[in-house]
């Protein structure tokens, strides 16, 4: 599905905090290995809501334009997944988060590229999380 | 994605906010229709003048307590104010979506746009402040200091029924004086809810009051001795002869901000990219009904560049997604009611009469989710070949008409945007500094956007214009609404 305007690409990205923070804290309950790094990301995710819905409450406004500045960002392209299905090996779960953070990582650029300059702090906010989950998988990779 | 959740449940018969105490009105009751649904949300009464009477003698009977309430107070019942928008601001913005219609991401935009007005206002303790100058002769001193002057009537239109009247009502309040809101008929929702904070916030009986109805409330404003001054938003037609010549006929101060006729200059050497949905923006959003609204697109530039720059702007607007505004992937939602919708397509069939190329028909919306009736809706429309001397090219349509019109130059487009009658938010897209900079001298508009589609002046600007657009001389939001709410006194002294 191709999203319009600001504030359905606003929800999508909460979408994608939500869905995976409850990855994370799936993983969390069953990997002890990683409970404290999993559930750290969650309590992450929940922020990026917080910054992202207060970029855009904070500068949505009738001269910008936010009906139109998400051309492009088709939400088929940015899908996660977030099932863990039984007997998934630890290196499997980590396997799998490290594909979830590429894609939100991606679909958070995407967005950013697409609306600069046009929806004002939103896209620095998008860039700003891009950046912290980019970091995730650095610390994920080593785990493997 | 789903459709939000709606506010206004039932269907609510909207009181007056007189004294503090929410009243029922004696008057006629009508139907607030959701335009999108076409169903009626609420019932708003048609006051009488007895009850407009009533509400200006609320509002100056609480003058002069309200008035020797320290600065520092008035704001605090602000501050408060700010902090109840901010908590329910999707609350605000989703009723005038379903009152008005407009897409939810405008509403947020909207209901920002008011409450930075408010925010503004706390600061007057210091805008308020006046000057002095010691010596102006030996052992003389003079200064000045701004005082409130009484009762302000707000009278508010329906394409911002949220925001417009808080370009005014923050600062006059904060000031010392007391207010009474007249809010469109169509559109009383976004207003009764302000009333309900304004009455939480903690502001004392009578200094802002809310009245409902039509005619017979600014009649009943205008005419009353006790009413300083009208802040009006709305047509030109009711601004010009009916509130400024009677504000003038009765020495009242007065702000009436009218329509428009916006010109688009885009040069050759814009930005193409991110131009297009700036003008997106500008023509269709609020589905056009707004007089900061792009009207004309006047493009400069060789053959090639025209059909290339033209053919963007018609596939792109062709893909505008309409529907209703609580669906958030809605681009443009429906007009405000059957009789603007009824009036959009008479200039349109005016357009196709007077030789004007339909390059794009919006007449008949296509597209609308299921469960919604077509009865407002339309799709964008774009015109080719128009000629300023059109009708579609010189008055105000208010709604998703784009009149496509061709200039030689720079100059050329200066000077067609200059012969219409309006002066409100004409813009230029360039990358070349000089042309920006000649738009900018020579333009005749209140509000001049570069680069930029919708000029909508921030809370600490005046929202100007000229010409048919503005009558009056302050203008609403910032320094000025300051000034205009208050009286400057100047006292010279000598203590002997």
């Amino acid at each position: 599905m191709e999203l319009n305007t600001a504030s359905e690409t606003v929800s999508f990205a909460r979408e994608l905090e939500t869905e995976s923070a409850k990855f994370y804290e799936n993983l969390a309950q069953k990997y002890a290995q990683g409970k404290e790094i999993f559930l750290s990301f969650a309590k992450e995710n929940n922020k990026n809501i917080v910054q992202t819905e207060r970029a855009y409450f904070g500068v949505i406004s009738d001269a910008l334009e936010g009906c139109f500045s998400f051309k492009g960002i088709d939400t088929d392209n940015y899908s996660i997944e977030t099932t863990l299905s039984e007997g998934r090996s630890y290196a499997d779960a980590l396997n799998m988060a490290v594909a979830l953070e590429e894609k939100i990582v991606k679909f958070y650029l995407d967005a950013a590229e697409v609306s600069k300059s046009l929806m004002a702090d939103v896209p620095q906010a998008f860039e700003r999380i891009a950046k912290k989950r980019n970091e995730r998988i650095l610390k994920l990779k080593p785990l493997l | 994605m789903a459709i939000l959740e709606e506010p206004i449940k039932g269907v609510p018969v909207i009181k007056n906010y007189i004294g503090g105490e929410w009243v029922e009105s004696k008057g006629e009751l009508v139907d607030v229709v959701n335009p999108a649904k076409y169903e009626t949300i609420a019932k708003v009464p048609i006051s009488t003048r007895e009850e407009i009477d009533a509400a200006v003698e609320a509002a100056q009977q609480a003058f002069p307590d309200w008035r020797r309430t320290t600065p520092l107070a008035r704001v605090r019942c602000l501050f408060r104010l700010k902090e109840l928008l901010e908590e329910q601001f999707e609350e605000c913005s989703r009723i005038q979506t379903q009152e008005h219609g407009k897409t939810i991401d405008e509403s947020r935009g909207e209901s920002r746009r008011g409450i930075e007005n408010v925010e503004v206002a706390t600061g007057i303790p210091s805008l308020m402040l006046g000057y002095n100058l010691e010596d102006i002769a030996s052992g003389i001193d003079e200064y000045l200091i701004r005082q409130p002057l009484g009762v302000f009537g707000i009278i508010g239109p329906f394409n911002f029924p949220f925001m417009i009247p808080l370009w005014s009502a923050p600062y006059a309040v904060a000031t010392g004086n007391t207010v009474v809101v007249k809010p469109s008929s169509e559109v009383p929702l976004s207003q009764r809810k302000i009333a309900e904070l304004v009455d939480e916030a903690g502001f004392p009986p009578g200094v802002y009051n809310l009245v409902n109805g039509g005619r017979t409330v600014v009649n009943g404003m205008l005419e009353h001795p006790d009413i300083k001054g009208i802040a009006f938003v709305g047509s030109t037609p009711t601004g010009r002869d009916v509130i400024y010549k009677r504000c003038g006929e009765t020495g009242k101060r007065v702000i009436a901000q009218c329509g428009a006729k916006n010109y688009m200059v885009i040069m050759p050497d814009c930005n193409v990219q991110r131009t297009i949905p700036a003008l997106m923006t500008s023509f269709f959003g609020n589905t056009g009904q707004r007089c900061l609204s792009g009207t004309v697109l006047c493009i400069v530039g060789d053959d090639a560049f025209y059909n290339r720059f033209l053919d963007d702007v018609v596939d792109t607007t062709s893909k505008i997604k309409v529907g209703y505004g609580l669906d958030e992937s809605t681009q443009m939602g429906p007009v405000r009611d059957v009789k603007k919708k009824e009036s959009i397509l008479g200039y349109i069939e005016d357009g196709i009469r007077a030789g004007a190329k339909l390059r794009l028909d919006g007449r008949k919306p296509t597209n609308l989710a299921s469960g919604y009736p077509d009865t407002c809706f339309l799709n964008p429309t774009i015109f080719e070949d128009v000629t300023p001397d059109m009708r579609i090219a010189q008055e105000e349509i208010f709604g998703p008409v784009m009149s496509v019109i061709r200039a030689k130059n720079l100059d050329e487009a200066i000077d067609m945007a200059n012969s219409t009658s309006f002066g409100n938010g004409h813009a230029i897209f360039t990358s070349n500094g000089k042309a920006a900079r000649q738009f900018q001298y020579n333009i005749i508009s209140g509000n001049v956007g570069i680069n930029v589609g919708i000029v909508a002046p921030m809370a600490f600007f005046p929202f100007s214009g000229m010409k048919d657009s503005f009558y009056g001389v302050l203008h609403t939001q910032g320094q000025e609404a300051v000034r205009f709410f208050t009286e400057s006194k100047v006292v010279i002294q000598r203590w002997l």
